[in-house]
């Protein structure tokens, strides 16, 4: 097996090939400088700027009338989001959302690729499109569209299912993250699928020979063979799981019209938004912003701490 | 493998392609600076109303010395507003835009509109007073009235009489006679919607009941978001909600325009766009609609509310040529032939005090057939002759928008009523308006 | 009966099982598309009106279709064009950039280069909207707030790309790197005839990645962007979604909006598919 951990380069150091040379300046300075100038312009001074003010107000005095002042008021965002009862209510709220969806994608992935990669399924390739199409649907417009099949009036689904007794309203409050959760497994279960395929695909086949000459089973295949060998993969799509559904925000934002259960604030995201774009307090919003960068980042790397630490024999 | 690089190739060459066309097109954004080529002024005007350039064709073709060109921007509350906001702070905004009455003070806060009194002054007078009172902070002048948004009371004639109800409610103890009756015509009907996500409805509900949330001191704005008045409507739509007689559903949502089509909703409370809204979605109930005017807390009195007040044209700060922009938004709202096509297009009520000349309002064949032959406009018009010119709409108003929907969806969901719900709206916005620095004192 | 057949049958009933399995989850993963392919066929009365999954009594795909291309005078085609140029013309110079990049950290030493990786990875977890407010008011002080570049130039940035890159890059042998030099090839040719070809898929996954990344960006067009005839088809769509209040036609022109800007899409990705999987195959197991 040829599999170094992608992502081990993330925390750690230690496999980097020293032998590699120092190379010529020129070569060095032609590859990255490029890059580099970009993502200075356009990600490292907006977050800059960004950090810069989340660290003003602007404040007005009397009626509120006049022109506004710009306040430096250190770090007086930062203490008012995270004493904003919602605020803190909506990170709760993205941490359970986190919880129910990361699995719920993962296994869902899995479950699709194994099945495709079995070779008992009859038009594999057909079956392997049309998981994938929902990645080419906007956010935007998967959600107008599941917004139409969650409302009882206008689903066909729904309506077929009250009329053998089961009554489902995903919009009610206790339901509302699995129907937002079931809207980004529409979209990135098929794309996340065809990673985990990709991987189940370059096992390579003396392995199977020699579990079935050791007598092991489909079940036994899977469990022993196949899932450890794809778990790199299966930990980059837990990655780009939990980086995802950090930053939700479409889809709550399109729902919330159709019922009581989304606020303005439902998520961090929503909230540094409603601030930045519905309330021009872009200063607000942006300290909200960093909060979730920030936390972001601990969980990712928390998480492949984790990882790194619980599989380093396995791998 | 050898498939990908045509692939590639044949994207990046049409991508490159278009990029050649459009770069030679649109190298600036936006033109505010105006070049004066032959003694002609460029001006642009944001706006998101549909069709509106139906009536800015009229003003290029009536004033050769003046050309406007047309932005349709996204709505104002989608993001319009923070466009606007962002681009007057970098210096590079349109001349005109569209502006609600609500929003207004958090341009003039913002100091993103010209104070256009000394270009408008004379012509002021033309239209209805409310309005222009919305217009002014501090005696100047920051908009000009465009259409406003007085409420009438859209109801299913077919489904009031299968009912048992020969008119209209009058007042709201009708209303709440009338939503037992309906309620008993089957599981799915209700006389109404309550629409938790429309501020603007419940506002206007609670303007009516003679609510009066901001009021401007000399110094300081008196917040009483949970007065008398307001809690009286919420008392009385808790209680409808209670007893099944309304349904929670939000209003213009998927759901809504089902139960506005086969009925299941019988009535709707809404300015005089909404026929627009009913006609297009409803064409088959043709002849089953009525119009009247909203039921009353006292029998025989005629008060009334706005949905948001209505919609204005302003000139926004750092333009170059306050003067035609002004004399531009002046025409486009004044002139009989450009306020009828905007009546046409389904933008409001006019602003101007003196309809006569406006064809529309008084021979409309295509609506008034919808409404059984009814002239619905009369009642439209009595509406906004009866707006009160005391309601003030405060800073940061989209604060107080989506204050109120949280804490609506959330007594909704928590059966916490509707009181309670701006007994918290009135804590959170004056926190919210401490916050920002702005002077408050409450009741 | 014979251990044989017994076995075979035991295929056979997987095999079916299989088949149900995938064929339900076909069922859920086509549903919405099925959906809106029903509803572009109908008027706004009949959206609500007539059963999700079948046509109403009087279909009109044709002048909805005509309604949506002429509408605005013909705005929705200029919405394509401009999705087209921003994710193709962004996808491409991103993928240049990062796989350069990726390349140059994967196969030199130099100072600072764990730190500068490091760097970039953390652009992976900025959300969307820590960088767009700000990244306006930068961009105006050149002025190019309002142009395509607004769009163009942030979009051309990607640090997952980079990720990907290096990793592919790592993988592949220094013999060849070394036997190329031997040649007396420059460090440049060797990347630009050697490396590359070998990161074939790899190149692919990273344009196609950033196509749909931008595809799919609302944010951004709608901080930077005033003049509708500029916007990409997401922003296009939800201006139309917030004029469905005035003019119910628009509910219409929205769905079969949403209708063609998928399909536009999924054209493109289906058939790209062979080199996307083939992408993957090397993204996610090649050290």
């Amino acid at each position: 097996m040829s599999t170094t951990i992608p992502i081990e380069r993330l925390t750690s150091r230690r496999k980097t090939r020293q032998r590699r040379r120092s190379g010529p300046i020129g070569a060095i300075l032609l590859f990255t400088v490029p890059f580099a100038l970009m993502f200075l312009a356009f990600y490292v001074a907006p977050i800059i700027y960004a950090m810069v003010q989340s660290t003003f107000a602007q404040k007005s005095s009397g009626l509120g009338l006049g022109a506004l002042q710009e306040v430096f008021v250190f770090f007086d965002n930062y203490v008012r989001a995270l004493s904003t009862p919602s605020f803190i209510a909506s990170l709760g709220r993205l941490f359970l959302f986190c919880i129910i969806e990361v699995p719920l994608m993962v296994i869902t992935a899995t479950i699709l690729a194994l099945l495709l990669e079995a070779g008992k399924a009859v038009w594999p390739r057909a079956f392997r499109v049309i998981f994938f199409m929902p990645y080419g649907v906007p956010g935007v417009i998967a959600t107008l569209l599941w917004g139409f099949l969650y409302v009882p009036s206008t689903s066909p689904v729904l309506q077929g299912l009250a009329a053998i007794g089961i009554d489902i309203t995903p919009l009610q409050p206790n339901s509302v993250l699995f129907a937002i959760a079931n809207i980004s497994l529409w979209v990135y279960a098929g794309y996340n699928m065809i990673i985990l395929t990709a991987a189940l695909n370059s096992i390579p086949s003396e392995l199977y020979e020699a579990a079935k000459i050791d007598g092991a089973g489909e079940w036994k295949t899977i469990f022993l063979i196949k899932l450890p060998l794809i778990r790199p993969s299966i930990v980059l799509v837990t990655l780009f799981t939990i980086i995802g559904t950090l930053q939700l925000f479409v889809e709550p934002l399109v729902l919330s019209p159709l019922t009581t259960a989304i606020s303005s604030d439902f998520t961090p995201n929503m909230a540094a938004y409603n601030q930045a774009f519905a309330q021009g307090n872009s200063n607000l919003a942006a300290a909200m912003a960093v909060i979730v960068a920030i936390l972001a980042f601990i969980m990712s790397f928390g998480f492949l701490r984790i990882v790194n630490k619980k599989g380093s024999e396995a791998w | 493998m050898k498939r990908i690089f045509p692939a590639i190739t044949t994207m990046a060459i049409v991508a490159l392609a278009l990029s050649g066309c459009s770069s030679g097109a649109g190298g600036s954004a936006s033109a505010s600076a105006g070049s004066d080529d032959g003694g002609v002024t460029e001006l642009t005007f944001q706006s998101w109303v549909p069709n509106v350039d139906k009536a800015v064709d009229l003003f290029n073709a009536s004033h050769p010395n003046i050309h406007v060109t047309l932005e349709t921007i996204t709505a104002g509350p989608d993001g319009g507003y923070a466009t606007m906001f962002s681009a007057v702070k970098a210096g590079n905004a349109a001349d005109v835009a569209q502006v609600g009455y609500d929003w207004l003070p958090d341009f003039v806060r913002n100091d993103a509109v010209e104070d256009i009194t000394q270009y408008v002054s004379g012509e002021i007078d033309k239209f209805v007073d409310w309005q222009v009172s919305a217009m002014t902070f501090n005696d100047a002048i920051y908009g000009i009235p465009q259409a406003s948004s007085p409420l009438g009371l859209y109801y299913r004639s077919d489904v009031f009489k299968k009912a048992g109800i020969t008119k209209a409610p009058e007042t709201w103890d009708e209303f709440y006679a009338d939503a037992k009756l309906i309620r008993k015509l089957g599981k799915d009907n209700y006389i109404a919607a309550f629409a938790y996500n429309q501020t603007p409805w419940l506002i206007g509900l609670s303007e009516q009941a003679g609510a009066k949330w901001f009021t401007a001191g000399s110094d300081s704005w008196t917040v009483s978001i949970n007065d008398d008045a307001t809690m009286k409507v919420a008392d009385y739509w808790q209680k409808l909600i209670d007893e099944d007689l309304v349904k929670v559903e939000a209003d213009m949502s998927n759901e809504w325009y089902k139960d506005i089509q086969n009925g299941n909703v019988a009535s709707w409370i809404s300015g005089s766009w909404g026929d627009a809204i009913i006609r297009g979605n409803a064409p088959k109930t043709s002849g089953n609609w009525s119009v009247s005017y909203m039921p009353q807390w006292t029998a025989g009195e005629s008060a009334t509310g706005t949905w948001g007040g209505g919609s204005a044209n302003v000139v926004l700060k750092g333009t170059k040529h306050a003067a035609e922009a002004s004399e531009f938004a002046l025409w486009l709202n004044s002139n009989a032939e450009s306020v009828s096509t905007l009546v046409s297009i389904g933008a409001g009520w006019p602003a101007i005090e003196d309809t006569s000349a406006i064809t529309s309002l008084t021979n409309d064949p295509d609506v008034f057939s919808f409404y059984n032959d009814q002239n619905i406009w009369k009642v439209f018009a009595e509406s906004d002759a009866n707006v009160q010119n005391d309601w003030r709409w405060p800073p940061l108003v989209s604060t107080l928008y989506s204050t109120l929907i949280d804490n609506v969806k959330s007594s909704i969901d928590n059966s916490t009523g509707l009181s309670n719900a701006f007994d918290e709206t009135q804590t959170g916005m004056i926190d919210a308006l401490t916050q920002a620095g702005v002077a408050t004192t409450t009741n | 009966m014979s251990r044989e057949h017994e076995r075979e049958r035991n295929v056979d009933i997987g095999r079916i099982g299989v088949t149900l399995a995938l064929l339900f989850a076909a069922f859920y993963f086509l549903l919405p598309i099925l959906w809106v392919l029903f509803a572009s066929t109908k008027s706004p009365g009949d959206l609500f009106a007539t059963g999700g999954l079948w046509f109403s009594d009087e279909p009109q795909f044709i002048y909805n279709l005509q309604r949506l291309f002429s509408e605005s005078n013909g705005i929705f085609g200029a919405w394509v064009l401009n999705s087209l140029l921003y994710s193709g013309v962004g996808a491409l110079v991103a993928t240049v950039l990062s796989v350069a990049c990726g390349y140059g950290i994967a196969r030199y030493r130099f100072f600072g280069k764990e730190a500068f990786f490091g760097a970039i990875l953390g652009g992976v977890l900025v959300p969307a909207t820590v960088i767009a407010l700000p990244l306006y008011f930068l961009l105006n002080t050149v002025n190019l707030t309002g142009t395509y570049w607004s769009v163009l130039l942030p979009s051309m940035v990607s640090p997952f790309g980079v990720y990907l890159a290096r990793i592919h890059s790592g993988a592949i042998p220094e013999e060849v790197i070394e036997a190329a030099r031997l040649d007396g090839a420059g460090e440049v040719r060797i990347f630009s005839t050697i490396a590359t070809r070998m990161m074939v898929p790899a190149i692919v996954t990273i344009f196609l990645f950033q196509f749909v990344t931008i595809w799919n960006n609302y944010l951004l067009p709608l901080v930077m962007l005033n003049d509708t005839s500029k916007f990409p088809i997401t922003l296009g769509l939800t201006l139309w979604n917030s004029q469905t209040q005035r003019d119910p036609y628009f509910y219409t022109l929205v769905v079969v909006g949403s209708a063609v800007s998928a399909f536009v899409l999924i054209g493109i990705m289906v058939s790209l598919q062979r080199f996307w999987k083939a992408g993957m195959t090397a993204g996610a197991t090649k050290g």
